[in-house]
């Protein structure tokens, strides 16, 4: 990181977290390969942000940047007014990926309260557990607490990794394709769980994913990310009403907001056809 | 189940009363045992009609007899060597296992020793028996050091598989709460080694039985092996086959101790699944 870079401020105060002309590059056998470039984002308190793009367009690399398990090779992040370390280190964030690495010893709700243990030992057993069983509840297991991880389906599974998140009580929710592993009929299915998790929560939500129709059904904020070098191309609002659920489908701006991202998800893919 | 084909394997499906799995197991081991009888009963045969001397083969008949005209020699004989293979197995796990946590948290110590333990592997730990007696004797000592050679490979090899299996993802979420190097290897890495390790374990103890019998074999007073060894040097061939059917049994009696610590220990690994998925 330049110290030119350093010092630039974040535009817009109201962010709650964001980024500044960042770039990531790796070194392969000795050339550099640059993943991400000149990225500026910024993104407001309680909004529910997708980022969706090509794979390897470097969303699953941004979202790991606000993760603080990569450092930028330019430019600066920030997660809510920190650096994504300190974040972290302050548990403002929490992180859910496409697999849900639940302790296939422990039951759901011990995997749960798993990473709140961790964190804070001056919590004691019982206040630990007891908000990890609210958090299982708020994802809809309360029925499965005593549950081990192989007793329950992949969405199950995934429902708790989300609620071990939850358990920590971050401000930041950061999503690496959650469904991606899941069937199309209970990704739909834990879409709508989301939505509501994220209404009662009103947690700031980054997620990665493939779907566009997730990401129209979810988002009030959609990045479309392009290729080489891997940036973001377009920024969609989107206006649907709110709450949304099943009777979102039926709104003609839907399927409006699908076409044009469809369009441009396409159009960057025939780019990278052509680089090659 | 309207759709139930008559008569298929759909049939066998559903809670079954006491006679039932008896019949099953019986349908099961049949197979097996009339094998064994058959190949039994040709040994017999073959022995008396060939007129095959008793101390080149002995006749199955011959070996029954010395089992029981022997009993409480062998008996005697198992005890002291599966004692010797008990404490070289203890001796394997605590040395195995301590070995691969060392190696995985400390990773410089890992890169150091790791091509030392390969190097060693590839010395035929049996040409070592010798060596041990001529350092510590005729007694429990060489033994239990010549099983725990041979045997802690297979337990560190493994634990080491089961350390490293850990998703890095969840690592990166123990890292992102700020968990200690500790933490992760006691907590996560070395619970999720265990279904690993119990399969080290199964290997490694009969890795043990062969390391006693051949510690026996270099030295010893007393032990399977010191008496198939001495039974041999006398022609007493149908002692050595009775000794040896008894080493079996020691060896076989501890795997199954060793499944049972599995089932004990890793209950919540798949394989014991008794539950189905809802």
């Amino acid at each position: 990181m330049s110290a030119l870079a350093a010092t630039l401020p974040v535009r817009h105060a109201a962010a709650h977290l964001g980024t500044r002309d960042l770039a990531i590059a790796y070194t392969v056998r000795g050339r550099q390969q640059t993943v991400l470039q000149g990225v500026d984002l910024d993104i407001a308190r309680g909004a529910f942000v997708s980022l969706i793009g090509a794979s390897g367009c470097g969303k699953s690399t941004l979202l790991k940047v606000f993760a603080g398990l990569i450092q930028p090779t330019a430019g600066t992040v920030e997660v809510a007014g920190v650096s994504p370390q300190e974040a972290v280190r302050k548990r403002l964030v929490g992180l859910v990926f496409q697999d849900a690495n639940l302790l296939p010893w422990k039951t759901a709700l011990g995997n749960a309260a798993f990473l709140l243990e961790i964190a804070d030992k001056s919590l004691g057993r019982k206040a630990v557990r007891e908000r990890a069983a609210e958090m299982l509840e708020l994802v809809g297991l309360r029925g499965a607490a005593d549950k081990l991880p192989r007793q329950l389906s992949g969405g199950m599974q995934q429902r708790v990794a989300i609620a071990r998140a939850l358990t920590l009580d971050p401000e930041i929710l950061l999503m690496d394709e959650p469904f991606g592993a899941l069937d199309a009929i209970t990704r739909e299915e834990m879409s709508h769980s989301l939505l509501e998790i994220w209404e009662r929560t009103k947690k700031t939500i980054v997620l990665v994913t493939h779907s566009i129709n997730e990401a129209v059904l979810l988002s009030t904020e959609v990045h479309v990310m392009g290729l080489r070098p891997a940036r973001i191309v377009e920024t969609l609002r989107v206006e649907l009403p709110q709450p949304r659920g099943a009777e979102s489908f039926r709104d003609p701006r839907f399927g409006a907001l699908e076409a044009q991202l469809r369009h441009l998800l396409l159009e960057s893919h025939a780019h990278r056809r052509i680089a090659r | 189940m309207s759709v139930a084909p008559s008569g298929g394997e759909w049939t066998t499906v559903g809670p079954q009363g006491a006679t039932a799995r008896a019949a099953s197991w019986l349908r099961h081991s049949l197979p097996t045992l009339l094998v064994t009888v058959f190949a039994l009963v040709a040994w017999e045969l073959i022995i008396r009609l060939g007129h095959v001397s008793t101390y080149i083969v002995p006749a199955p008949t011959a070996i029954a007899q010395a089992l029981a005209a022997n009993a409480d020699d062998l008996w005697h004989a198992a005890f002291v060597t599966a004692r010797e293979v008990f404490i070289g197995f203890v001796l394997s796990l605590v040395v195995g296992v301590a070995l691969a946590l060392v190696i995985v948290r400390f990773r410089w110590f890992g890169r150091a020793v790791y091509p030392l333990i390969v190097f060693f592997q590839t010395v035929p730990k049996v040409a070592l028996a010798p060596i041990f007696i001529l350092w510590f004797g005729y007694d429990l000592a060489p033994k239990v050091l010549l099983i725990l050679v041979i045997a802690f490979f297979p337990i560190t090899l493994n634990m080491l598989a089961g350390l490293e299996a850990v998703e890095r993802g969840f690592v990166a979420l123990m890292r992102s709460v700020g968990a200690t190097e500790n933490e992760i290897l006691f907590r996560v890495r070395l619970p999720h080694a265990l279904p690993q390790l119990m399969a080290g374990v199964k290997i490694a103890i009969t890795f043990c039985v062969i390391g006693a019998i051949v510690g026996e074999f270099a030295g010893a007073s007393a032990g399977l092996g010191y008496v198939i060894q001495f039974a041999s040097t006398q022609l007493e061939t149908p002692l050595v086959f009775a000794a040896l059917i008894v080493v079996s049994l020691v060896g076989v009696g501890f795997y199954y101790v060793s499944e049972l610590l599995e089932r004990l220990i890793v209950p919540w690994a798949p394989e014991f699944d008794g539950t189905d998925r809802s």
